[in-house]
């Protein structure tokens, strides 16, 4: 059998790899010939530029947000140390509070509708013969590519409350009392097209990558599987969910930073609105922070943003170094 | 060789720039200068669509012919505008002219990053309109010079009139409103369009009212929005709203409000004059439909209130050619360039004496009556904050229309203004 | 016994939910490239326009008649090309590293570059900004170039590791066995079975790069040193936001990588049967 099976663009692949017992061998020789300072010298330009360029702008942003940052400090290059003010002002104000609550929701709600809908596309792709796939693929490449502004405007468009497509067809489809709804006007809808736009965009990548990893299992698994009498679901369940399970993982986890860091779907959509009912944790830091100019207001908030998605992601982290203890 | 020529005469001008500025205060420096100002650039940041192409050319003809100094224009997006001027004047290179909107002026002349223009208005700027200088001055002293302001009229559709029997525009608030009633009951058209958050008409119906957004509590501003006045403006303006079937959520910009009434079957929309424009492009036949009048106020003699939209011209406090940009200010704002941007643009100069250049152009001619009864937003610097997207007085106006009492909903974004007025600068 | 019963059923389904699920995803694209051809008349209707039969070319021709055009394309090319390269050959290195050898540290180092994926880089704009101009480093495509890589490295190196990992090490060492030292082994073994793993992360570097916005438009304020972003975002103008040239711009602000995706995908599904060949 073969290792290559998983070729899954996976950070979490280890799962897939212990089951299959790589001989002893190769282990110790691979330990001997990577001589102590070999990976080091691998990882040093990525480590160098990681310090560099990430480090050195993060530890800048931590300065800033102990300081009262405005037009005016920034201008005349002032710097104004005011301790944990901007903390104590975010973490106190209800509407933070209100905004992480709802940031955590949205993010949920769209990773699972994500997730499922990717997956099953991912498997359809499997499924369909060559021309319909390619077709399919097609579509998927165009909605991937098309620039977030660019999406985000045409979204805007299919749900105006005038002239939009969606409205139209509704009300010849026979909804009448469609023809003239506002999906801006409340909460609720208003994230429904929000949501609908990021999922619709998302679902490419987990859909094509699932894809490419289900040609790489290998057809000798399913052929032992029907041949113990496994049906459809008996097959997926037994063979392509245990060997796609650790890419799952992975994908779930770049999914959740990825919506919960969206931006310019929401901000471009409607601003947030209305009544600041669709803000999540960035658009938040962004309003508060560079959108008023309060650049160490802003700096405060994002630090804690990444708290939080520390958080959201530690159970998936500790998984991960886990199992990478147990590997090689 | 020549660039190095060229390199070695712009710091020699450099130098002595600076030591002008060092010396006296300036005054007459222009003369001395002259010959100094060779091999500079000078860099102007105007905004899109301010500075249209003949004039420019010329301006930048005289403006090297006079100097020895290069002009160099750079249009600016409106897109993230406010950070990019904030990191702008930030720089060491800072563009020297700047290109400013007269509400966000006082919010710029805060932070100290613009020049104290005070010698430029005692020099050039004794007949500047006053209500227009307003926004220039920041406690007490003048850090922008008055450029070019504009205020909206209503654009109107004279064959739906016509077909609803109507001969003459409006005179005052009240006829215009039976003409709407006519239109609606005589037409199928609809009668205006006019979205919920049409916010810069709304705040000239509470200039019109006499109204302030703002008031002073102790040594800090706050809300104002309570006051019967300001309620009162948002009556008128909720009365002409029924009218309209647009979204009462959503401003003039989505969709644009030119591009519904270029259907044909929109009676007048209140906008600024070059959105016809706007219109004639996305269809041609509504050319010779549209009319311009100037908005009605409550009585024949006094036109509404409007919001003076415009801008002003400022120097940046870190440029290096303050002689030279004011050079420019005295030559940009000279009856002659001044009265041709005007003309070119359909825009109201800075003083009332250039007014006769708008003859023969019905927009401006539409527009002008108002421009004396025009006001700002409240000119202090944390105004600015409260216009940011999300605009909690666009969520005032939304809310009224959607069926609260202008007290309730005035409550409702109070805390909102006042913790953006209240963040310090 | 089952095959037959469900011939016919089983075969339409799927196609017949591709072609609508087809439908549902290239509609908006549709519509954008649709808009980008209408006359200024037709985009705002109240019976929308679904074929455009008046087709003008005006909006096409702003688009591109805007200042400066090539020269963006030309930064956009160079920062974007650039900063995928450095990042795919620094992210390789790391990668092997990463995926083939035990280290101490090596979970340390892991975990770097996974809390550097959430690195909130809209907010950060304002720190890199200080430090940039600090450095006198304004108006320059290199900031660009290094800032979009290191927004990318991290996932570069993790997506790149699972790939590297799934390369059987029997490949590896039989080549070492054959007498190739290890680095040959990579260059001739490993790096042709990367292909898609290098498609998936140059496709994500790509995109990411290309749609960068808030960090250029404060960095580099002279237009000679912008990117395509700005002018995309520049048909919302004072005069009224021109949907027309935007859609226009946005169309052609997606074909490169629609043509980066055709190539790739050509390369990746030769790259998965010679996997699956040589495995």
């Amino acid at each position: 059998m073969s290792v290559q099976t998983e070729r899954a663009d996976t950070a979490a692949a280890p799962g897939v790899r212990e089951s299959e017992a790589s001989p002893p061998g190769p282990k110790a020789r691979t330990q001997r010939r990577g001589g102590a300072p070999a990976p080091y010298l691998l990882l040093l330009p990525a480590l160098l530029a990681t310090v560099v360029l990430l480090g050195w702008p993060l530890i800048k942003n931590g300065m800033l947000s102990f300081q009262n940052l405005n037009p005016r400090q920034l201008i005349l290059h002032l710097t104004e140390w005011n301790g944990f003010d901007n903390y104590t002002e975010v973490v106190g104000s209800s509407d933070f509070w209100k905004v992480v609550q709802r940031t955590v929701v949205f993010t949920a709600v769209n990773v699972v509708l994500i997730m499922v809908l990717g997956t099953l596309v991912g498997l359809l792709l499997a499924r369909l013969g060559k021309r319909m796939r390619l077709l399919l693929m097609l579509g998927l490449v165009l909605a991937w590519a098309m620039p977030v502004i660019a999406a985000t405007t045409v979204y805007q468009w299919l749900f105006a409350q005038r002239f939009g497509v969606v409205n139209w067809l509704l009300a010849k489809a026979g909804w009448e009392s469609m023809a003239d709804y506002n999906w801006f006007g409340t909460q609720l809808s208003t994230f429904s097209v929000i949501v609908l736009l990021i999922v619709w965009q998302s679902i490419p990548f987990v859909a094509i990558n699932l894809y490419a990893a289900t040609t790489t299992i290998p057809k000798e698994l399913y052929e032992a599987a029907s041949i113990d009498g496994a049906g459809v679901w008996k097959s997926f369940t037994s063979v392509t969910f245990p060997f796609l399970k650790p890419f799952l993982w992975a994908t779930t986890f770049l999914e959740v930073i990825w919506v919960f860091k969206a931006f310019p779907q929401i901000f471009a959509m409607n601003a947030g609105g209305p009544d600041r009912l669709t803000e999540t944790l960035p658009i938040y830091a962004f309003v508060e922070g560079p959108g008023n100019q309060h650049y160490g207001m802003g700096a405060a908030i994002s630090f804690l943003t990444i708290l939080i998605l520390l958080g959201l992601t530690a159970y998936y982290l500790r998984t991960v170094l886990k199992q990478e203890e147990d590997e090689l | 060789m020549k660039r190095k020529l060229i390199a070695a005469v712009g710091v020699a001008g450099m130098l002595m720039s600076v030591a002008a500025c060092g010396g006296d205060d300036g005054d007459g420096g222009g003369k001395a200068g002259a010959d100094g100002f060779k091999g500079q650039t000078l860099t102007v940041w105007a905004m899109d669509g301010s500075t249209p192409p003949g004039w420019t050319k010329d301006l930048t003809k005289a403006f090297e012919k006079k100097t020895g100094a290069k002009l160099k224009f750079e249009t600016q997006k409106w897109d993230g505008i406010q950070q990019k001027i904030t990191t702008a004047l930030s720089e060491s290179t800072p563009p020297d002219v700047i290109e400013v909107g007269n509400t966000q002026t006082p919010a710029y002349a805060a932070t100290g990053g613009l020049a104290d223009l005070s010698d430029l208005k005692s020099g050039i700027g004794a007949d500047w309109s006053e209500n227009l200088n307003e926004s220039a001055v920041y406690e007490g002293k003048q850090y922008a010079a008055p450029w070019y302001f504009a205020n909206r009229v209503v654009i109107y559709n004279k064959k739906v009139w016509a077909d609803a029997g109507i001969e003459a525009p409006p005179k005052t608030r009240d006829e215009f409103f039976d003409a709407l009633e006519t239109i609606d009951k005589k037409t199928d058209a609809e009668p205006i369009y006019l979205p919920g958050q049409n916010w810069y008409f709304f705040d000239g119906l509470t200039i019109g009212q006499g109204a302030d957004l703002v008031k002073k509590e102790g040594d800090k501003y706050v809300s104002n929005l309570a006051d019967p006045k300001v309620a009162a403006a948002m009556e008128i303006y909720k009365k002409y709203q029924s009218y309209s079937k647009a979204p009462k959520d959503k401003d003039e910009a989505t969709p644009q409000q030119a591009e519904v009434f270029a259907k044909g079957n929109v009676g007048a929309f209140v906008g600024m004059g070059w959105e016809a424009d706007t219109a004639v492009a996305a269809n041609k036949k509504i050319e010779k439909d549209i009319g311009y009048f100037t908005i009605p106020g409550e009585t024949a003699d006094k036109p509404e209130g409007v919001f003076l939209g415009g801008s002003n011209l400022a120097v940046a406090a870190g440029s290096k050619k303050q002689e030279l940009a004011k050079e420019f200010l005295k030559m940009a704002l000279s009856d002659k360039f001044e009265g041709a941007l005007a003309k070119e643009n359909g825009v109201i100069p800075n003083k009332e004496s250039l007014n006769t250049v708008l003859a023969g152009n019905a927009v401006a001619e539409a527009a002008a009556p108002a421009a004396a009864q025009g006001g700002t937003t409240p000119l202090i610097p944390a105004w600015a904050a409260v216009e940011n997207t999300p605009n909690p007085i666009k969520t005032y106006m939304t809310a009224v229309l959607k069926g609260k009492s202008p007290a309730e909903a005035a409550k409702q974004v109070e805390a909102e203004i006042n913790k953006r007025l209240a963040q310090s600068s | 016994m089952k095959r037959p019963v469900s011939s016919t059923a089983s075969r339409l389904w799927p196609n017949v939910t591709a072609a609508v699920l087809f439908v549902v995803f290239a509609f908006p694209v549709y519509w954008m490239f649709a808009t980008s051809l209408k006359p200024t008349g037709d985009i705002i209707a109240d019976d929308p326009v679904f074929l455009p039969t008046d087709i003008t070319f005006d909006h096409f021709e702003r688009a591109v008649g805007a200042d400066h055009f090539w020269t963006l394309v030309g930064n956009s090319l160079t920062v974007t090309v650039l900063s995928v390269v450095f990042s795919l050959i620094i992210a390789l290195l790391a990668s092997f590293a990463l995926a083939r050898m035990r280290f101490k540290g090596r979970r340390g180092f892991i975990l770097t570059f996974m809390i550097a994926q959430m690195a909130p880089w809209e907010v950060m704009v304002i720190a890199i900004y200080m430090i940039v101009r600090d450095a006198d480093l304004l108006n320059s495509l290199v900031p660009l170039t290094v800032f979009y890589m290191i927004m990318v490295l991290p996932f570069t190196i993790l997506t790149l590791r699972g790939y590297v990992a799934a390369v059987p090490k029997e490949l590896e060492e039989s080549a070492m066995v054959d007498g190739c030292t290890r680095t040959q082994a990579f260059v001739k073994v490993i790096f042709p079975l990367l292909a898609p793993g290098l498609m998936a992360t140059s496709l994500f570097g790509f995109i990411t790069a290309w749609n960068e916005f808030p960090l250029v438009l404060i960095l580099n304020k002279g237009i000679e040193k912008q990117t395509l972003p700005l002018w995309l975002s520049s048909f919302q103008t004072t005069f009224g936001d021109d949907w027309g040239a935007t859609m226009a711009a946005a169309s052609l602000f997606a074909v490169p990588i629609l043509v980066l995706f055709v190539f790739l995908q050509r390369k990746a599904v030769s790259g998965l049967t010679s996997g699956a060949v040589k495995g």
